[in-house]
């Protein structure tokens, strides 16, 4: 081993000696930071942000759309039903508070957010009158 | 009958993709833990070499992680380390940024001082009592006090060659990557620092 491999591999040990060595705060810290940024990871957002490049806005909207209209009751196959405005109010505050997801409840937006294949397609099928065979 | 009139019809005519499956989601949350907790406190004691202050230190490794987890969480893992290193080297200079402007802002003000230079180190502070190995370890401490100054007064982009090529071990590819510059630009930056170090230390270790 030459010298100037010997000085680095001397450094590095003692860089390695001096990692082993952090005391217990700095490691609780440390700890601490990466839990929160495991938690990052696996929020909604950022499973949002991993879809695919189509399913753009407008799968989106279509989600947005078809679970309004599902969640408030007003089914799609009866055009003119119109629902009691009470019925209505309260259908959206329902959804707002599904909607409202907190750091410790974050799986109903989940549920929007990774399925939008299945709500643009389930538009889609609406809006062209196939339901499909169900069953 | 047009449309589906609930959300478990439609689901049932559903001949597409499956939901992403939790196992996947929960997959790369444990790699990604494992990543982290492998790279965490050699981050942390680059952080403090460069920064001189173990708090600003873990919020530079707190801020990468976070950084990383949040904008690049989705990459594949092997990238992840560059990635890291390149957050963590960008939060160290800004803070220096920042601390060199309110240092000259400081200079400004009539009676106040500008932050006190690094305290000087008591050697024995990191010693165990009394264990048989005390020589030893002093000299092990002192050794890498000494290294950490010459550290300090190498140029930055040395510093950050030598401690991500030594220090965390990367190759010269990642080290570019994390550095933002070429391979040959690191070669160059590395052999540098080990020379000037050598002249510095070569002595005293």
């Amino acid at each position: 081993m030459n010298e100037q491999s010997s000085f680095e591999e001397h450094g590095r040990r003692l860089f390695a000696a001096s990692v082993d060595n952090l005391d217990m705060r700095v490691r609780s810290r440390l700890t601490q930071a990466r839990h929160a940024a495991v938690d990052v990871s696996t929020s909604p957002r950022l499973r949002f942000l991993r879809l695919p490049v189509w399913s753009s806005a407008a799968g989106v909207t279509a989600a947005g759309v078809l679970a309004l209209a599902i969640w408030v009751g007003a089914p799609l196959g009866h055009p003119h039903h119109t629902p009691p405005v009470a019925d209505t109010q309260a259908g959206l505050e329902d959804l707002e508070l599904v909607a409202s997801s907190d750091e410790n409840n974050a799986a109903p937006m989940e549920m929007l957010q990774n399925d939008i294949d299945f709500y643009e397609w389930a538009a889609d099928k609406t809006a062209s009158g196939d339901s499909g065979n169900v069953g | 009958m047009a449309g589906f009139a609930t959300l478990s019809q439609a689901w049932m005519a559903w001949d597409g993709p499956a939901p992403v499956p939790e196992d996947a989601v929960l997959d790369h949350t444990r790699e990604l833990e494992k990543f982290l907790s492998e790279v965490e406190r050699r981050a942390f004691r680059i952080a403090q070499v460069s920064l001189r202050d173990e708090d600003d230190a873990l919020d530079v490794v707190q801020d990468a992680m976070l950084k990383l987890a949040r904008n690049y969480g989705s990459k594949p893992s092997a990238e992840w380390r560059p990635l890291f290193y390149r957050i963590l080297k960008n939060g160290i200079r800004d803070l220096q940024r920042r601390r060199a402007v309110r240092q000259r802002l400081m200079a400004w003000v009539p009676g106040a001082k500008e932050d006190p230079d690094e305290e000087a180190m008591d050697p024995l502070e990191n010693v165990a009592a009394g264990g048989s190995d005390a020589p030893e370890l002093l000299m092990r401490d002192q050794a890498m006090h000494q290294l950490e100054i010459s550290l300090r007064g190498l140029p930055a982009r040395q510093r950050e060659a030598f401690m991500l090529r030594n220090f965390e071990g990367l190759d010269v590819a990642e080290t570019a990557k994390a550095m933002g510059c070429s391979e040959g630009s690191v070669k160059t930056h590395y052999s540098r620092a080990v020379h000037t170090l050598r002249e510095q230390l070569g002595e005293v270790w």
